[in-house]
């Protein structure tokens, strides 16, 4: 009965995911935005190809969110503030000491570390396996605490880095952005790194098993709480370096993290709880389909939110563990 | 446990009439209230609106004041929130009872306050807000005084005529003051007889364009109207970069018309057209006062005005003149005095009609060598357009 | 519960009924507006009780249903002629099925799946309002025909947080009330005790979608201008529940007294330090969910002030 059920909904994931994908196109089809020819054919590849590129970023600081979600069962709503911090600390560097925006990783993302490491220490320790409001609430406070503090130092003025602003002439009529590309390799480094790091090193082991079983884990002699920081702090790491490919590539305002924020949500929903590869692939998939409704439907920019919330609420509906998270237990 | 509830109860009262003292201010002063954006989104904008508002208001003081009075100036700040907007002018209204107010920023913003100042009474200035609408219900006390949203892309769409562009692409962000430039650009477009290939709106937060942009090229348009702020017009002359895709004609509203906008952008921003209500250019606007205006600005805050600074000293000045034709700041004669008279101000003459709209014109820019260049309407252009657009390959090679 | 307890609470209701009766017309209009909108919160913050507070289904989008209201207004108002008060009915209708139509589905999640899809569904509703452009006229906003409303409004806001405050009452008094705390506490057992969970559950959140949406609209009608961006705004939703759990969250007392408190602390401090107060806001937020989740109620349970179960 139960294995039923969980097949089903494994159907119907994958239907309202065909769904997702053919709408924009039997839309454009509809609304004469689909051309059958060449042109268009190339069009539609630079798109998509620019939608994964996307992705790939975003998928980057949805896999800190769903490190934290997986340990602790903590929504760190601070989240997407700690991306747009990222992106001011960059900034800082490259305008102030001229510092090429990626070396700049090398120090921020030991700053954001340190972040992460404090915010765990002193806010979410106490909180972790409470009620689920409670830490909400708190990385809320915390979120507007930081744009606001950004917003006193910074203003809410728009800044930007140029960056790599050329195109990649793939062939003739295919383009791709330099920044998009340099980003996208840098986040696909930095996220299999991490893989690796969880998958191999004996932290990231201890981290896998306090997010299977946190009691199971402690009884092995693991101290939790240690392996909570460490976690918080890379998640921290993770949404920084976010920022910092995010910088290269956007402006940003003390405002812009909100919007990071719910779109790592929508992410970390299809990919499943606290599952890492779930959260890469998720984020792909995300963004190549904002890309099709932005490009395929009439006035589909506008629109473009409705596929993170609407991931949101109906892969929730439909399979809470998403395309590869665990059971709930 | 009684005795918890009633203090509990008590201090709750308490705090409730701490907020209700009332001001009265002396009689030998002309208060002028406002409640603008300090912080929130807004706060760029509105922020140069303060200084010279702040700098008219120190000179008039350091003066003769108006009608012999000194300026008492009382600034709120909204959040950038229309909810919070509309407590503080019922605030500055009926609380602090000030004399005379000055509109808040973003058209929005104020097509919520209008209401106010229609019911009390209180004739007043909007050099934020500029979406046509908001004068199109009747109001009588609240006074236009740069051109409205929908004259924007006027130039813009000229001069994509003149040099027979025919296929243009309409976006912008999807709000009030861009969706009212838009509706001014397609009636533009139609009576100039190019066509619209797309017209479409974004969200505020928007920072990907690219299917967006892919979709304008896929349509085949030689132009791109961009009715956009700062963030979403150097993202699009970015990404069209990004993706080498060649139009003939950028046009922005407000962004390019920030300095930092060619500062970030670099050469990118070269070519891209803008529209300003004003530019600091006493040699070529040739308005009375725009010289020592400048100069006081830029010895104040360090940088020049921009036309968010120059319409705000205007207005303030055409306050100065209707109180002294009024001979008080009595709001009565004051709003009469609005109505008929017709004043000079540093960025033009002022007079409105019957819904109180002034005729102000705007003029068009272009971004050459890191300046703003005006080029549109002829009778004030300072070099001629340099258009369309070299494509993208063949810039920085010379 | 005691006869002479409930006759306490509500004489102390009905005073706070008649000063706010008497009051409007030796107020100006801007204090009136505080008031109006202080009142509104307090329609918030209970209603938000009632789902979060009562059954511990902490619901991050309740912001959708006050701006589903303020739309039913505007839209009634504005397109079609209607007279603003039966408007408030049509909001509060809509609201009722919407609410029905989302419970259902998102009821049967469990804790931060709850809370994600909640959030989702209100941010989802802000972009249809902002793309069904020929219904809700898009990101341009309605703007209402201009009246003097202060009075109207305050009284109807009145109206509305009395209404508010005694369902309230009941429900925590009432055996749903108990039901619905028995679901908070181990849903598994109060099912097997044969309580229906998913109807209780449903009931509450269509009662606390309900009074959102009539306040929204009254708001809308004191704030003459709508758009997408302000109605749907996600602070809103934190304000509701922050006041609520300052006060003390699943009392009726304590959401009242978080509001008045907190709202008008936020209307003295900010005309005076802008940035400052926003910081120190954030702050604040953090401090009261860390230190005192169970807010003042609490606090004053465990310094014995308050007897446990109190207007509860």
């Amino acid at each position: 009965m139960q294995e039923r059920a969980e097949i089903r909904s494994k159907y119907w994931l994958a239907l309202f995911l065909v769904a997702a994908y053919t709408v924009p196109f039997a839309v454009g089809i509809y609304t004469e935005n689909v051309f059958f020819d060449l042109q268009w054919l190339a069009d539609l590849t630079t798109v998509i190809l620019n939608g994964i590129m996307q992705g790939g970023v975003y998928a980057m600081f949805a896999v800190g969110l769903t490190l934290i979600f997986g340990v602790m069962r903590i929504i760190n709503v601070a989240h997407g503030e700690l991306v747009m911090l990222g992106a001011y600390l960059t900034w800082m560097f490259f305008f102030y000491v001229g510092i090429d925006p990626l070396l700049a990783l090398f120090i921020t993302l030991p700053i954001a570390f340190c972040i992460g490491l404090l915010i765990q220490k002193l806010l979410l320790n106490a909180v972790v396996g409470g009620p689920e409001l409670t830490p909400l609430l708190i990385t809320f406070g915390l979120g507007l605490t930081i744009i606001h503090i950004v917003e006193a130092i910074f203003t809410t003025d728009y800044r930007t880095i140029p960056y790599a602003p050329d195109a990649l002439q793939l062939t003739e009529t295919i383009a791709v952005s330099k920044s998009k590309i340099i980003s996208f390799v840098m986040a696909a480094f930095i996220s299999l790194s991490v893989f690796f790091f969880l998958k191999v090193h004996r932290i990231g082991k201890a981290i896998r098993a306090t997010a299977q079983n946190a009691d199971v884990a402690m009884v092995c002699g693991i101290n939790i709480f240690h392996i909570y920081m460490i976690t918080s702090g890379l998640a921290a790491a993770l949404a920084v370096a976010g920022g910092a490919l995010v910088s290269i590539q956007f402006g940003f305002n003390p405002e812009t993290g909100v919007l990071y924020t719910l779109q790592a949500f929508a992410i970390i929903v299809l990919g499943g709880r606290g599952h890492y590869i779930g959260a890469l692939i998720g984020g792909v998939m995300l963004a190549v389909i904002e890309s099709l409704i932005s490009f395929m439907i009439p006035n589909g920019t506008a629109m473009v939110e409705i596929a993170s919330y609407g991931m949101m609420v109906f892969v929730l509906l439909i399979r809470p563990r998403g395309l590869m998270g665990p059971k709930e237990n | 446990m009684k005795k918890s509830l009633v203090f509990v109860l008590g201090f709750a009262l308490a705090l409730t009439a701490a907020p209700f003292v009332e001001k009265s201010h002396a009689m030998d002063k002309v208060t002028l209230g406002i409640a603008i954006s300090q912080t929130g989104r807004y706060a760029e904008p509105a922020g140069r609106m303060v200084n010279s508002y702040k700098l008219y208001v120190d000179q008039v003081n350091a003066g003769k004041g108006w009608n012999g009075k000194k300026i008492d100036f009382v600034i709120l700040d909204d959040k950038s929130d229309k909810q919070t907007s509309l407590k503080l002018y019922e605030k500055l209204i009926t609380q602090d009872k000030v004399n005379l107010t000055i509109g808040p920023y973003s058209s929005g913003i104020t097509d919520a306050v209008a209401n106010v100042f229609e019911r009390y009474k209180y004739p007043t200035m909007a050099p934020g807000a500029s979406s046509g609408i908001i004068w199109k219900k009747g109001r009588k006390y609240l006074f236009n005084i740069i051109s409205v949203a929908q004259d924007y892309q006027k130039g813009a769409i000229h001069i994509a005529k003149d040099i027979g562009v025919k296929r243009i692409a309409i976006v912008g962000e999807d709000s009030l003051f861009p969706r009212q430039s838009a509706e001014g650009a397609v009636a533009w477009a139609k009576k100039l007889g190019l066509k619209v290939v797309l017209n479409e709106n974004y969200p505020r937060k928007q920072t990907d364009f690219t299917a967006l942009l892919q979709k304008i090229k896929a349509r085949r348009a030689e132009a791109l109207i961009s009715n956009s702020y700062f963030a979403d017009a150097a993202a699009q002359i970015r990404q069209l970069r990004e993706l080498n895709i060649n139009l003939k004609i950028f046009a922005g509203t407000v962004g390019p018309g920030l300095p930092k906008f060619a500062k970030q952008l670099g050469d990118t921003a070269e070519y891209v057209l803008g529209f300003s209500q004003w530019e600091p250019k006493p040699e070529i606007l040739k308005r009375p006062g725009m010289k020592e205006f400048i100069a006081a600005y830029e010895k104040r805050y360090g940088v020049k005005p921009n036309y968010h600074a120059g319409q705000s000293y205007a207005s303030l000045q055409i306050f100065g003149d209707a109180v002294a034709k009024a001979g008080s700041a009595d709001r009565d004669k004051v709003w009469k005095a609005l109505r008929t008279m017709k004043t000079m101000t540093i960025i033009g003459p002022w007079k409105v009609d019957d819904t109180n709209l002034n005729s102000h014109e705007g003029l068009t820019f272009q971004i050459l060598d890191g300046q703003r260049k005006i080029v549109w309407p002829k009778k004030i252009s300072e070099v001629s357009y340099k258009l369309p657009m070299p494509k993208w390959k063949e810039r920085g090679k010379n | 519960m005691a006869q002479n307890e409930h006759l306490r609470n509500f004489g102390m209701l009905a005073i706070l009924i008649i000063v706010l009766s008497v009051l409007p017309p030796n107020l100006n209009l801007y204090q009136r507006s505080v008031i109006m909108f202080t009142m509104m919160y307090v329609v918030l913050a209970l209603s938000w009780n009632i789902i979060s507070g009562y059954t511990g289904y902490v619901s991050f989008g309740h912001v959708m249903f006050y701006g589903i209201g303020s739309y039913a207004t505007a839209i009634l108002v504005v397109d079609y002629g209607w007279h603003w008060i039966p408007t408030l009915f049509v909001g509060v209708l809509v609201s009722f099925v919407i609410s029905l139509c989302i419970g259902f589905p998102v009821l049967r999640l469990k804790g931060p799946y709850f809370a994600i899809a909640m959030l989702g569904a209100a941010e989802g509703t802000r972009v249809v309002a902002t793309v069904w452009d020929s219904f809700t006229h898009g990101g341009e906003g309605i703007g209402l025909p201009n009246v003097e409303n202060s009075f109207e409004t305050y009284f109807a806001m009145l109206v509305v947080m009395l209404v508010t405050i005694v369902v309230s009452y009941w429900v925590g008094h009432s055996r749903f009330g108990i039901r619905l705390n028995a679901i908070r506490e181990d849903e598994i057992a109060a099912e097997s005790l044969g309580i229906n969970s998913t109807f209780y559950k449903l009931s509450a959140f269509a009662l606390s979608a309900i009074f959102p949406a009539a306040a929204g609209g009254i708001q809308a009608y004191k704030v003459l201008y709508i758009d997408p961006e302000t109605e749907f705004f996600i602070l809103v939703t934190i304000y509701m529940k922050l006041f609520a759990m300052f006060g003390g969250k699943g009392t009726v007392i304590g959401p009242i007294l978080g509001t008045f408190i907190l709202y008008i602390v936020q209307e003295i401090t900010w005309v005076k330090f802008p940035t400052a107060h926003l910081i120190a806001f954030g702050v604040f937020i953090v401090l009261v969910a860390r230190f005192m989740p169970r807010g003042l109620m609490g606090f004053a349970i465990d310094k014995g002030w308050a007897r446990k179960g109190m207007v509860h």
